[in-house]
């Protein structure tokens, strides 16, 4: 299903914005049972105007504003799967995704499961997260916590616009219900990416970038974080291996297990509140098939345990950095 | 007569195989239990019934788990059974049970335990259907209960604004598990809960004949590309809402819908109007019974699932069931 990029091909330096659009175009192009829908995708070109000049391009049987009904969008989103189609549906916030929770937990989850005759439900679901623009409680959660535990689901989570265009081609081209979550800090930033055709496979854990000393696990918008606190580190003679899954659920834990082999310290990154999270997750992985090649204890970086507070100097306080990162690794270094 | 032409004798059978399907599940979990706990649709057979008759094979159905008729109408009879077991011969060799069962060899939408979830589904089906540019109209069936929830609405909103090829059929048997309607929802007909400019039609349940009729000229309307319909039948369960519960319902207003029993309404009609015979209703009946008998002692001897059957969980990813991860 998937080629792998030619390092030698022709790149251009797009942003995550662009790199998304390109994906849900080049999609719609290619199979025409898939359709995008959600609230203001269509003239609008959604909220962050990801979806900009696809309803132009290919109409409104294709692409198509919903009325402001989440739990439609989940359902529809189900029974469409189920009969053939590939929908991709747009739920404007994240923090939305608990509407249409009983769709994607007890109906998208299950339906392969289900039914006898491999039938599965091709669907995916695009969510923006993303904590640090002021909008409060309940407009940046990230929500991966909520959803991991769900035999069933898959959860992307990408980083860098590359990574995001090939992602977001494989899930939809996926037979399995994707939760596709996008960073809405992280739309404008640019990086390379192939000019000619390529998707990137699910499930395949990414290093972006090596190093000896220590393994940071960073999921979605904090690859960056970790990226800029390898680079500080780097200065003080810390060389850190920066490990993005890319996929939640299901994990691949074995490149992440090669690194702590080598390095010795694992340090996990996300946004979601640190208890019960991803890196929690990443963690008992690592203690269960790696426990005596860990040379300190595991330190997990995220939020803390309170909801997303809404002044700058408590949103500040509250949203993990890269200097929590490289305290961590400090930290776990010096144990 | 409206839309549809009908050969009374099937119908009549179709009605038939459900009522004694229903009286043998009854008869068998009385006597020595059945896994899936019976939720009776005896009384209410004609809504599935009429509702099926006039639509076509690869039409989509979207059954609630009161709508044994069209289990019964779509799958084989063994296959069902073994569902209702849980055991290895059944539609998922055992993952799931009967009541939610999914096909799309059979036309039926998978539905969930959450009673009305399977609204937006059913409207998502449409959608997919008409864009994919088939002509196939997808029916869901759902109770009283399943008109209170918000699914509801949104699903009427979005198919109606949609314009999809869905026909919304309420089975109002005037219950919601132990609560009476009228305590929960303060209008008489639930098809005026639902202004949501779509077409409503209020019909008799009992009579399978105006069932067909109107789902009938409801599927017309979807297949022109008119959109959807909401079709609310009035009904009733003469057993409780499960086989664990008790009955705590008005004798005398169940005995006034025994009165009316669509099976019984249905046959004294073609007997009266000598469309068939006491004899062809027998043969008829005796043929049903061996096939039903067949298939619960074929269940009965049938081999439970080995526990590979239940890692099946993501269909393009292989993973490690017990860590959770990529293998
Ligand atoms: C969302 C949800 N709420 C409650 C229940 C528990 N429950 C199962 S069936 C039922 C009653 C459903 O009534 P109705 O929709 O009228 O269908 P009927 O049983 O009468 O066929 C209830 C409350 C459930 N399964 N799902
Ligand atoms: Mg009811």
């Amino acid at each position: 299903m998937s080629q792998q990029v030619d390092v030698q091909a022709e790149q251009t330096e797009q942003t995550i914005r662009e790199s998304l659009n390109q994906a849900l175009y080049e999609e719609l192009e290619r199979d025409d049972s898939v359709i995008l829908y959600g609230e203001d995708v269509a003239e609008y070109g959604g909220l962050y105007k990801i979806s900009e000049g696809l309803y132009e391009e290919f109409g409104d049987d294709r692409v198509f504003d919903t009325p402001l009904a989440e739990t439609t969008l989940g359902g529809s989103a189900v029974g469409a799967a189920l009969a053939g189609a590939r929908p991709i549906v747009e739920i404007m916030y994240a923090d939305f995704l608990p509407i249409a929770g009983d769709h994607l937990i007890n109906y998208a989850a299950k339906m392969y499961f289900n039914y006898g005759d491999e039938t599965s439900v091709p669907m995916v679901v695009r969510s923006m997260y993303g904590t640090g623009d002021g909008h409060g409680l309940h407009h940046g959660q990230s929500p991966e916590a909520w959803f991991m535990n769900v035999p069933g689901l898959k959860i992307v989570m990408p980083s860098t616009p590359k990574d995001y265009k090939g992602l977001l081609k494989s899930a939809i081209r996926d037979d399995d219900p994707v939760l596709f979550l996008e960073n809405k800090m992280r739309y404008g930033e640019s990086g390379p990416v192939p000019e000619e055709e390529y998707t990137i496979p699910l499930c395949e854990t990414d290093i972006k970038r090596r190093g000896d000393d220590a393994t940071v696990v960073a999921i979605g918008g904090m690859v960056y974080e970790a990226l800029e606190a390898a680079e500080r580190l780097s200065d003080r003679g810390v060389e850190c291996e920066v490990v993005d899954p890319r996929t939640v659920t299901p994990l691949d834990t074995d490149p992440i297990l090669e690194s702590v082999e080598k390095t010795n310290i694992l340090v996990t990154a996300q946004e979601a509140p640190t208890f019960g999270g991803f890196g929690s997750e990443v963690a008992a992985q690592v203690i269960d098939d790696a426990f005596f090649y860990l040379d300190a204890p595991v330190k997990r970086v995220g939020a803390p345990f309170t909801p997303i507070p809404f002044a700058e100097s408590l949103e500040e306080a509250y949203v993990p950095t890269a200097e929590d990162i490289e305290t961590a690794v400090i930290d776990a270094i010096e144990t | 007569m409206g839309n549809a032409s009908i050969n009374h004798r099937e119908l009549l059978e179709d009605l038939l195989l459900t009522r004694r399907f229903e009286e043998k599940v009854l008869e068998v979990y009385q006597d020595r239990g059945i896994r899936e706990l019976p939720h009776s649709s005896i009384g209410q057979e004609a809504v599935g019934v009429g509702a099926c008759y006039p639509l076509e094979d690869d039409d989509i159905l979207v059954p609630s788990l009161r709508t044994r008729a069209v289990m019964l109408l779509r799958a084989p009879l063994d296959e069902i059974v073994a569902g209702m077991y849980g055991t290895r011969s059944g539609p998922s060799n055992g993952r799931t049970t009967e009541h939610h069962m999914g096909s799309s060899e059979y036309g039926i939408l998978g539905t969930t335990g959450m009673i009305g979830a399977h609204l937006n589904p059913a409207a998502g089906a449409a959608l997919g259907n008409k864009v994919l540019d088939n002509d196939r109209v997808t029916v869901a069936f759902f109770g009283d209960g399943a008109s209170q929830r918000s699914e509801f609405h949104s699903a009427l909103n979005f198919a109606t604004v949609q314009e999809l090829p869905v026909i919304f059929v309420i089975e109002n048997n005037h219950w919601t598990e132990a609560s009476p309607i009228e305590k929960l929802v303060a209008v008489d007909d639930l098809a005026d809960l639902a202004n949501h400019g779509l077409p409503t039609k209020v019909i008799d349940g009992q009579d399978v004949e105006e069932v067909v009729d109107a789902t009938a000229t409801a599927a017309q309307r979807a297949r022109d590309g008119d959109g959807p319909t909401l079709l609310e039948a009035k009904t009733y369960r003469y057993r409780p809402h499960a086989e664990t519960m008790p009955e705590h319902r008005d004798e005398a207003t169940l005995e006034e819908w025994r009165d009316r029993d669509p099976i019984e309404l249905y046959r004294s009609r073609l007997l009266e109007e000598d469309f068939v015979t006491e004899d062809e209703i027998e043969e008829i009946d005796r043929r049903l019974q061996t096939r039903i008998d067949e298939a619960f002692e074929a269940a009965e001897t049938d081999e439970l699932p080995d526990e590979e059957t239940m890692y099946h969980v993501y269909k393009d990813t292989e993973i490690d069931h017990w860590k959770g991860v990529v293998r």
